[in-house]
């Protein structure tokens, strides 16, 4: 996937992701984000730091138009973008870079991708829960919020895999 | 890739993201009071913490110094208690030495002539009159009795040595076993008798014989021989084979040993004797 490509189709998933935020609050101990499979999905051929300056703007961004915190999503999305390289390496075996594959339900299959993105997801509302609560909400509340969360996000994001998908192009 | 770069980018890397986190967590911490609160009090616990390895560190090295310290100080009481300990040793041995000196003096003295191919053999020592040494006095080596010093010149003694037919010395067989006198056997250099022990007296082979203490020629307790054999000496009484300790063949320096009181006692003797 080319770079126009792939940025287009992120500043497609930071409006949607945008408008949830902002018009479709759906539940206390609901979040959906699809950031941290949008972030999986940069481009193989760019190491960590595209990757981690990519979830910065877009952290940002989200931040800044959504009504929340600014800062939120940055501070949870970066350690995704951080941990992206070891998440891939660790389901996709260590030559997925050298490769410079990108992510593909198709070529790389189901389940993989939805473990990596489940991971992502998960590390992502880890600190984006604990995060917004700033130590105020009791400790199961922070869990069923971050595990319905992430779960509901994960299977979300298959889609943005999808969109992100080298094939579509 | 080569290792070298591999790792640099992973430094890199780490410090960028360190960077930007820290960015992010300080946007969120301007743009809400209540993750300003929650941050700060997660920095203070970070800092606590920092602070308590930092302590803990400090104190580990402070422990060894401190041990170090302790053992060194250990070190020096252990000292002062041997001293003392050794003080108090020569504390006793000078209140020993002292209850001995109320009764004996010691003279060293060399010996310039001793003989011990005859019957009656003597010895010549280099100390006489002038060094405070008169008739009656003992002479001891390091090894035991050697004799008495029989007469007295300016500078030189002359005395009879345990190897001599005429000399007999108080001795106790152990510590405080059967006294009888001592004699040489007058043939071999280190043998002599126990004479007059009473036959019903059992004397085991191998104990040590010492001065009694019953003379004021010598002090008690100076060993003279080891008891070998118990032969019959007449029908009343039993002698005691001893070997002397003493090794005339290697002496060279002896002591000469001198009670103070002789003359008292000796006056006191007299006076009893002239009574009766």
């Amino acid at each position: 996937m080319t770079d126009t490509a792939y940025f287009l189709r992120l500043a497609l998933l930071l409006v949607l992701q945008v408008l949830l935020l902002n018009f479709f609050p759906f539940s206390q101990y609901l979040v959906l984000s699809f950031l941290p499979a949008a972030i999986l999905c940069v481009p193989a051929r760019h190491g960590g730091v595209f990757a981690l300056a990519v979830a910065f703007v877009a952290g940002f961004l989200t931040d800044f138009f959504a009504d929340g915190m600014l800062g939120l999503t940055v501070c949870a999305l970066l350690p995704v973008a951080y941990a992206r390289t070891w998440i891939l390496r660790l389901i996709f075996g260590a030559d997925f870079f050298d490769r410079e594959e990108d992510l593909s339900l198709r070529r790389n299959g189901f389940w993989p991708v939805l473990l990596a993105v489940f991971l992502a997801t998960l590390l992502f509302f880890l600190i984006y829960v604990q995060a917004d609560g700033a130590g105020t909400r009791p400790l199961w509340f922070n869990l069923l919020r971050t595990l319905l969360s992430t779960l509901v996000s994960t299977f979300l994001s298959l889609f943005t895999v999808n969109l992100f998908s080298p094939e579509r192009q | 890739m080569p290792r070298s770069k591999e790792t640099g980018t992973l430094i890199f890397t780490a410090a960028v993201f360190i960077v930007m986190e820290v960015a992010a967590l300080a946007l969120l911490s301007h743009s809400a009071t209540l993750q300003n609160i929650w941050l700060n009090r997660f920095s203070h616990r970070i800092m606590a913490l920092n602070w308590q390895t930092g302590e803990n560190v400090r104190g580990h090295f402070k422990l060894r110094e401190q041990n170090e310290q302790l053992a060194a100080e250990n070190f020096a009481l252990r000292e002062e208690l041997r001293r003392y300990q050794e003080l108090d040793r020569l504390e006793e041995e000078e209140a020993h030495l002292a209850a001995a000196k109320g009764r004996f003096t010691y003279i060293p003295a060399t010996i310039v002539k001793m003989s011990r191919n005859s019957l009656h053999n003597y010895i010549i020592l280099d100390k006489g009159s002038d060094d405070g040494v008169y008739p009656h006095s003992g002479i001891i080596s390091e090894q035991g009795v050697v004799g008495v010093v029989q007469a007295v010149g300016r500078r030189y003694s002359y005395g009879l040595t345990l190897m001599n037919s005429f000399l007999s010395v108080s001795a106790r067989v152990g510590r405080d076993g059967l006294v009888a006198p001592l004699v040489w056997d007058g043939v071999s250099t280190r043998r002599g008798f126990l004479k007059g022990v009473p036959p019903h007296m059992e004397i085991p082979e191998g104990e040590t014989v010492y001065t009694s203490g019953f003379s004021f020629v010598f002090p008690p307790d100076i060993p003279i021989a080891v008891t070998q054999g118990v032969s019959k000496e007449d029908g009343a009484t039993n002698s005691v084979a001893v070997e002397l300790l003493q090794d005339f063949s290697s002496l060279r320096y002896v002591t000469i040993v001198q009670n103070p009181s002789r003359a008292e006692i000796t006056a006191l003797e007299k006076e009893r004797e002239e009574a009766q």
